[in-house]
């Protein structure tokens, strides 16, 4: 609570969804920021990063119970790895590269429909083809939920569409079946390379209860 | 594109239903699903659309759904004139047992339409295994559905937080 702001006629006490008075837009920031100040559910951008080295590792993730990433314009360095992702536990200092499930189906423009699944993955999921030929990009969304939670599995679902040798889709989903807080999330390629160039965002999605 | 929270319920002791209610314009909307199980082991989560807050079961839903399975083949599910979307995963009561989605909702408001949603689940099913499912679903009833229930096939909810997002430009 707070009566800090100066609002006519008088200053009085200011809450999330118990707003009084006129605002100036220096109160609204300062409001939005002390989390005082009714808005009722956004999507928030974390963090945007733009890759320029071998990985893009999010080690803020905020305080929510679901995030939303985009992915595009992903370029990779290797022509023959996958743009994937691993999750952390201990802020980002390492990643955990074994003990994920994931069940994904991608769609050919040429009709190779198929199944990539397994309960031994060494990554969260998949994100896009392999390909790093002019215009071969990721591009793609993905939701997370419980990250933060120490008591809950750590879950996904992936939607992107890529260009490799052929244009392909895929959608599925992904677990981290421990319970544990993952706390930094790297994107990546399955053999080690690097991202040459690309887009990611990180949100999260508020909601008051 | 942002969002307006609309409504949320947060599940911490046993309830039959919830109900998330508020739609009341032609624009698209959002739910989101999370830590939704029930308090019986091995139930069906149940959703359907509402009208004035009231559930709406008549046998007119219809649904294509592709099942994804980490343990084994993928299934396609596609039906008619079932009693509610089911759309989500078969739910247990086990460690880590649970589902976790985003729906979005199309014409829910528009009375001269059917009601569709989108369907991106990720879940632990009753055997313990990492199910999934993408897909859509309709029901073919032309009238102004304001909301959107949940529940299970028998039984009630042990626990979830369900939120509706209106979706704004």
């Amino acid at each position: 609570m707070s009566n800090e702001f100066g609002y006519l006629p008088e200053s009085p006490e200011q809450s999330f969804g118990n707003n009084k008075g006129i605002f100036t837009p220096k109160d609204i920031y300062d409001l939005t920021r002390a989390d005082k100040y009714t808005n009722y559910g956004q999507l928030e951008l974390i963090q945007t990063q733009t890759a320029s080295s071998a990985v893009v590792d999010f080690t803020n993730l905020g305080d929510f119970d679901v995030h939303f990433v985009t992915f595009n314009d992903i370029v990779l360095s290797n022509d023959t790895t996958l743009f994937a992702h691993r999750l952390s536990n201990d802020g980002g200092t390492s990643f955990i590269s074994s003990g994920y499930q994931y069940a994904i189906q991608y769609m050919g423009v040429n009709n190779s429909y198929g199944e990539d699944k397994g309960t031994t993955k060494l990554i969260l999921t998949t994100l896009g083809l392999t390909g790093n030929d002019t215009n071969e990009t990721k591009n793609g969304y993905i939701y997370y939920y419980h990250l933060l939670d120490s008591s809950k599995f750590s879950f996904c679902t992936i939607n992107s569409f890529s260009m490799g040798s052929i244009a392909e889709g895929l959608f599925g989903s992904g677990v981290k079946a421990t319970a544990e807080e993952h706390n930094a999330i790297r994107f990546c390629t399955t053999g080690g390379d690097a991202i040459s160039s690309g887009t990611i965002s990180l949100y999260g999605l508020k909601a008051y209860s | 594109m942002n969002l307006i929270q609309v409504a949320t319920t947060t599940v911490t002791s046993a309830v039959s239903a919830v109900v998330l209610t508020g739609i009341d314009d032609d624009s698209v909307y959002m739910v989101t699903i999370n830590n939704f199980f029930p308090d019986v082991d091995n139930k069906d989560p149940v959703t359907r659309v509402t009208v004035s807050g009231t559930a709406q079961s008549t046998s007119n839903y219809d649904r294509a759904i592709k099942i994804l399975k980490a343990n084994t083949s993928f299934g396609n599910v596609g039906n008619q004139n079932r009693s509610a979307f089911d759309v989500l995963t078969g739910a247990g009561t086990g460690t880590g047992e649970q589902n976790n989605a985003i729906l979005y909702l199309y014409n829910f408001n528009n009375s001269s339409e059917n009601s569709y949603i989108t369907v991106q689940n990720t879940a632990i099913n009753a055997s313990s295994n990492h199910f999934g499912s993408m897909g859509g679903a309709v029901y073919t009833v032309q009238e102004a559905h304001d909301g959107i229930s949940f529940s299970f096939s028998s039984d009630n909810i042990a626990s979830g937080t369900f939120t509706l997002f209106k979706v704004v430009s």
